[in-house]
């Protein structure tokens, strides 16, 4: 199951209609583009952190993806492909940071100044140390499961978004999983009795 | 197993917004953009008859030919314009100087006229000098 886009009424209560933004943003209207930026920039700015580390990367990331969007707005013919086309740019201009820099060697290391508030039943350490295991991955694989995991989409989109094989991006996922129960284990997050 | 770990990144991964003033940096940052007329401009400034049962898309599908047609024959009549132009030049031209040519011919005949007096003039015996040699 795959996440829903958010509404408009989520981040603009002002605006009902976000096709009308997109039609807007479109025509040149900024305020529209700009409200189409807060619907969609959390998304994009946690696809850049988890797969660069650095909220300062991750901020450079995210406004180059709007930047280009903004150039190709006449290409965008829904707001389903709107969303699609910014993880799909998201994700692939990531990889090609990490590719093209030392970070790709770096553990993620999300010590921001503004952690995200944990969830009440959620324990904090647990997802640090998993933020962290994730840096350790691949930069194809660390998109593959920033894709499934934090922005829930399918198999399929996800091989779309990355031109990957459907089935290498299950293969992908298998062995992120696997590797990252073995460093959890190896790391003493969990026992290997709580996760046989 | 995979379930746990599955569950275990869901909660890890939760969105993020990004910095305050993010959108508004963005926005600063974003280069003027060329822009076509709004379409509400574009729609309020066509004509109702563009909106009748005639459709547009035939109007749209001969208009190339049509432009290229017209500017053919348009080539071709300039064409006989200037070619009929540059003819009636030459015929003038020609006129011109033929009648330069006679002029200079006329000219040329009156002056032989007077150099043919003068000779006969200057050969011509006088009347009178002759009876008097005779008579001596």
């Amino acid at each position: 199951m795959t996440r829903s886009e958010p509404s408009a009424v989520q981040a603009d209560p002002a605006s009902l209609d976000t096709r009308a933004l997109l039609s807007s943003a479109r025509d040149g209207d900024r305020a529209a583009f700009a409200s189409l930026v807060r619907l969609h920039q959390s998304s994009v700015f946690s696809i850049g952190l988890r797969m660069l580390g650095r909220r300062d990367a991750a901020e450079d990331l995210a406004q180059d993806v709007f930047l280009q969007l903004y150039r190709k707005l006449d290409s965008i013919e829904s707001l389903e492909h709107l969303g699609f086309w910014l993880r799909r740019v998201a994700a692939n201009l990531a990889i090609d940071w990490l590719r093209r820099s030392a970070w790709s060697a770096q553990p993620l290391n999300d010590d921001s100044p503004e952690p995200p508030a944990p969830e009440p039943d959620e324990d904090p350490l647990m997802t640090r140390a998993l933020s962290g295991l994730l840096g350790e991955l691949a930069p194809a694989a660390r998109a593959v499961m920033v894709l499934r995991y934090q922005e829930d989409r399918d198999v399929a989109e996800i091989a779309a978004s990355l031109d990957m094989p459907v089935n290498t991006v299950k293969s992908h996922i298998k062995r992120s999983l696997t590797a990252l129960r073995g460093k959890m284990i190896g790391a003493r997050l969990v026992s290997a009795e709580d996760m046989p | 197993m995979n379930e746990d770990i599955e569950n275990r990144l869901r909660g890890a991964l939760r969105r993020i917004d990004p910095p305050d003033g993010f959108a508004e940096r963005l926005l600063a940052a974003l280069p003027e953009k060329e822009l076509p007329a709004p379409v509400a401009a574009l729609r309020a400034a066509r004509p109702v008859v563009a909106q009748s049962a005639a459709s547009p898309t035939r109007w749209r599908r001969f208009a190339v030919p049509g432009a290229l047609a017209a500017s053919l024959l348009a080539a071709v009549f300039l064409g006989q314009q200037i070619g009929a132009q540059r003819y009636a030049n030459e015929q003038r031209a020609g006129l011109e100087a033929s009648r330069e040519l006679m002029q200079a011919l006329r000219v040329t005949s009156k002056k032989l006229d007077v150099a043919y007096q003068a000779v006969r003039e200057h050969d011509a015996p006088p009347p009178h000098g002759d009876a008097e040699e005779t008579r001596t």
